[in-house]
């Protein structure tokens, strides 16, 4: 406990740096990635984090220490390289993109393997430093480091933020965006190098590997909870900041985890919730409006049954007569028995239902709606009227008034339906 | 306007198909004769493709079925031959012409068996009434795309089906195969097999075909050609989408499930 | 032996599309090999093998499900699933380094992790040597078989899916099954040469091989060819300049791809589209 209080009031300036480096860190890949998703080239970005490995190796090996400097340029033109193969790659050959992106992973990892296997081998005491490096550990992010990396990730940011419109252009239809004039093409480099340059800074927190999953899953998970473009952004940026912290808290408190997985852990925890309870989009959600729906069904179904009994001039029903006219639906009987009367459309004498004048106004409408639906499908689909009822039967509970009112024009206010039942309306008597 | 048959080879009732979360096909109820060229026609979008993706069961209905030879689809799958889409298919794919065909044999080959001899014979027969003999060992991604589909449609002559379906045979086609591959059709139908086509042109529609089936999400009619090829139904089938069921289609596709499903 | 396999199953995995997947699924099978290391306490136990099988067909459950049931874009579901499914693995390796015998500076570089030595000498403890070699041998025998028996069944599926099942071909587990299969190779190898070496083997050969033919079974051959022609070049490289075998072969293979995309791009432009000669239209019987 006092580890977390210690961590969380930053008492400690170098957990300070660690957490608004992680933060930096994170809002920027999500920054890009989110776009690079809506884009539907996601693991482009897995591709240029495994590419960068030899450019990273290769500014090492000049430099000798671990400067940021050669490290960065180094990783930012193996980077390039290897994003400017793939698009040449695509235009030049058959190759499928995804052929395309897996060789040029594998192909430029393998030789950062090889460059790195010499580094080791030239015993360079520097070199153990690379290793963080590479695999991500946001606690070794020193001060220093902060002002560049940091810096990088600002400018994502805000280059991003600024260009918005530019880039969902770009994500959304490229050739719409040249047709009306914008340099398409320089818009594409730019987020080109916008993304290699957050993979670059993104791998030290959390590795190669993993990069990907900072780039990817904080869009996914934020796509899910809205569907305008800058609140997505800005929600994937918080989804990736609060996982980083949570990531980083972990690795503080157990010095042997590594950074990297937890984050991704938290990161994938985020995204499962989104997926499943995500309003109108989460598993979940769309279960539950399902399950409300079919309530909602039984519900307009029992107040039809009661308007059909009227219509055979018995005024109200049994609660037995309603157990048997939806067999093994006891209990969703007695619920909509209850939200029906306690809304006011039935009333319950003993074991007698019986309609209410909003009841009656309400089952006529139902009623209508179905008996409306039939008769169209009747006589403008040429639907045989033994065929009409089931459709009817699942469409009367979301026809809206105004298709309601279309249904009544279009079929010129008909009185009676394919089955010749009366249509009621709001002007007769029950 | 629809006709029923006695003894239809392919009955459909009450189908119902949604594609991509809302209805696409309502509440289809038709029987077809056997031997005959039948044509499928209808505006773009109005649920063509997806019947016969129905009835070869690639997309699961919300309500109704689908009877074949009186049986379900299961029971008679190899006296059926369904001739998909040319886009459907990536051409660039490492095949020979004569690969592909033989690919229908493999349904009455099952699971283990290699293709032989019988097999490449009944392929080379097969290329022959297609009039692609010469390419057999061409590469598929040479091919143009009246060859293309002269081959999709060597690979359902292989088959050796009763019944077939074809999505869109005559798409992006030259005439001069047009016209080969109506002769063919014709020829299958003398022989008693039944043909069903997906065809996007009314004018050469007339002239090829016994049987139309016209469809505008709905079906607005089945029947023989003088019986169905009115200027009423015409208009009913082409003239406009239909304002109401398109309006309900979009108010269900908004839902986040499909209330037409049980 | 290894990129015999690898080059056989990579080359479907390339025609439908799924080179990703399979990169994916060599990553997300990592967890199940740290239970199966840790179950079996030993390096070498059956554990491992049954450990990432059951990964790897729950990864391709997982994507599967993000796919349909959560209605996730497909690459994104690829990303999240074997991202999340190597950070477990990863954290599994700390939490189990009492027993498990996984150098956890080496897990960090991610796949060369997998890799026990650098300098890999074959036939190293004449009880090392043979037993490696016996899992390649046993792997590339079932994957031949596999490939033979469903030969047809594979190339009908990824050529056309839809017509496949129309004409009864169980699509969907043919698609598992490869799956299965292409866990299994990874976790069969990685002991001797790095995941990361597979994939490559998966994905190189076939993407250069199909720079040079469109037929199938030369496709197939001339894959093998490259896949063997990188192992030995890469491995005597590897030894002459003493760094990592795998990253060797797989330099040694990619060079063979950029230059075949080089040589035959300025070739293609002057052949693309061999002018199919309008053959005279055939008569019709």
């Amino acid at each position: 406990m006092s580890d977390f209080v210690y961590f969380f009031t930053f008492q400690d300036s170098s957990i300070a740096f660690v957490v608004i480096g992680i933060i930096l860190l994170g809002v920027g890949s999500a920054y890009v990635g989110t776009y690079s998703f809506l884009d539907k080239k996601a693991l482009l970005g897995d591709a240029i984090s495994h590419a960068v490995l030899p450019g990273i190796c290769l500014g090492f090996i000049l430099a000798g220490t671990k400067n940021p400097i050669y490290i960065v340029s180094g990783a930012f033109f193996s980077g390039a390289l290897a994003t400017f193969l793939s698009s040449w790659l695509r235009k030049n050959t058959r190759l499928s993109e995804d052929a395309i992106i897996a060789s040029i992973l594998s192909i430029f990892f393998g030789f950062g393997i090889v460059l790195l296997t010499v580094i080791q081998k030239s015993g360079n005491p520097e070199m153990a430093g690379l290793n963080q490096f590479i695999f991500g550990n946001a606690i070794a992010i020193l001060e220093e480091d902060l002002w560049i990396y940091g810096g990088l990730a600002v400018f994502i940011i805000l280059t991003l933020t600024a260009f918005q419109k530019e880039f969902s252009l770009l994500v959304f239809n490229a050739e719409y965006g040249s047709a009306i004039g914008y340099p398409m093409g320089l818009i594409r480099l730019v987020f080109n190098v916008l993304m290699i340059l957050s993979v670059i800074i993104g791998i030290q927190a959390i590795g190669v590997v993993l990069m990907a999953a900072l780039l990817i899953t904080p869009g996914a998970a934020a796509r899910f909870w809205t569907d305008k473009l800058s609140y997505l952004v800005i929600l994937a940026g918080v989804f990736s900041a609060v996982s980083g912290v949570l990531g980083t808290y972990i690795s503080f408190v157990l010095p042997q985890m590594p950074t990297g997985p937890w984050v991704v852990v938290f990161l994938s925890l985020v995204a499962l919730i989104s997926f499943l309870f995500a309003p109108k989009r989460g598993v979940i959600s769309r279960y539950i409006s399902r399950r409300s729906y079919l309530k909602r069904t039984h519900q307009d179904h029992l107040l039809k049954a009661l308007y059909r009994a009227g219509e055979k001039d018995k005024t109200n029903l049994s609660i037995e007569e309603i157990y048997e006219t939806y067999p093994f639906q006891k209990k969703e009987s007695n619920q909509s028995i209850k939200y029906l009367t306690k809304e006011g459309f039935i009333i319950q004498n003993q074991s007698l239902i019986t309609l209410t004048s909003k009841g009656k106004s309400e089952s006529k409408r139902i009623v209508r709606l179905h008996r409306l639906w039939e008769l169209y499908l009747n006589e403008y689909m040429n639907i045989a009227p033994d065929h009409v009822h089931d459709s009817a039967e699942k469409l009367e509970h979301i026809l809206t008034p105004e298709l309601e009112q279309l249904l009544e024009s279009r079929l010129n206010y008909p009185k009676l339906d394919p089955h010749q039942e009366t249509i009621p309306r709001d002007n007769d008597e029950l | 306007m629809i006709n029923h048959v006695e003894s239809p080879i392919l009955e459909i009732h009450d189908l119902t198909v949604s594609y991509d979360q809302s209805p696409v096909l309502w509440n289809v109820d038709l029987s077809l004769p056997s031997g005959k060229l039948i044509g499928i026609l209808g505006p773009n979008g109005a649920g063509k493709s997806t019947l016969i993706k129905a009835i070869m069961g690639l997309v699961a209905p919300s309500g109704g079925y689908v009877k074949l030879f009186d049986k379900t689809l299961e029971e008679v799958r190899s006296r059926i031959s369904y001739v998909p889409q040319r886009e459907s298919v990536d051409w660039n794919f490492p095949a020979s012409v004569l690969d592909v065909v033989m690919m229908g044999t493999y349904g009455k080959l099952g699971l283990f068996k290699r293709p032989g001899k019988k097999e490449r014979e009944i392929a080379m027969e097969c290329l022959e009434k297609v009039g692609m003999q010469g390419f057999a060992k061409r590469q598929i991604s040479e091919l143009s795309g009246g060859q293309q589909q002269r081959v999709f449609i060597g690979r359902s002559l292989a088959q050796n089906a009763d019944l077939y379906l074809m999505d869109e045979p005559f798409a992006g086609v030259d005439m001069a195969t047009e016209s080969a591959i109506f002769e063919l059709l014709q020829q299958m139908t003398s022989e008693g097999k039944t043909v069903v086509v997906v065809h996007h042109d009314i004018y050469s529609a007339v002239n090829y075909f016994d049987w139309f089936i016209m469809l505008n999400l709905h079906l607005v009619a089945s029947g023989p050609k003088e019986a169905v090829m009115t200027e009423d139904l015409l208009r009913k089938t082409y003239g406009g989408k239909l304002n109401l069921l398109t309006k309900v289609s979009e108010l269900i596709r908004q839902k986040e499930f499909n209330p037409l499903k049980n | 032996m290894i990129s015999i396999s690898c080059g056989l199953l990579g080359v479907f995995m390339m025609l439908r599309k799924m080179s990703m997947t399979g990169d994916a699924i060599s990553h997300a099978v990592l967890p199940g090999i740290v239970i199966g290391f840790f179950v079996s306490g030993s390096q070498r136990g059956l554990e491992v093998i049954i450990g990432a099988g059951i990964l790897g067909i729950l990864a391709t459950l997982m994507i599967d499900w993000l796919r349909k049931r959560a209605r996730v874009q497909l690459d994104a579901s690829i990303g999240i699933t074997f991202t999340f499914l190597f950070a477990v693995g990863i954290i599994l390796i700390n939490l189990l380094a009492y027993k498990v015998d996984l150098d956890q500076e080496c897990v960090l570089y991610g796949e060369i992790a997998y890799l026990p030595i650098d300098l890999w000498i074959t036939g190293g403890g004449t009880s090392l040597g043979p037993r490696i070699m016996y899992l390649a041998l046993l792997n590339l025998i079932l994957v031949g078989i596999f490939i033979f028996l469903f030969f047809k069944e594979l190339t009908v599926t990824s050529f056309d899916e839809n017509f496949s099942m129309v004409i009864g071909i169980p699509a969907g587990i043919i698609n598992l099954s490869l799956m299965s299969m292409v866990s299994y190779t990874t976790v069969s190898s990685f002991e001797a040469v790095g995941a990361i070496l597979v994939v490559a083997l998966l994905v190189v050969p076939p993407a250069t091989a199909f720079l040079w033919t469109k037929k199938l079974d030369q496709l197939i051959k001339i894959t093998i060819g490259i896949g063997i022609g990188a192992a030995f070049f890469g491995y005597y490289l590897a030894y002459y300049f003493d760094s990592s075998i795998a990253g060797m072969v797989v330099s040694v293979a990619g060079i063979g791809f950029l230059a075949s995309a080089l040589f035959k791009s300025k070739l293609i432009s002057g052949r693309f589209g061999t002018s199919t000669k309008q053959e005279p239209f055939e008569k019709m019987i």
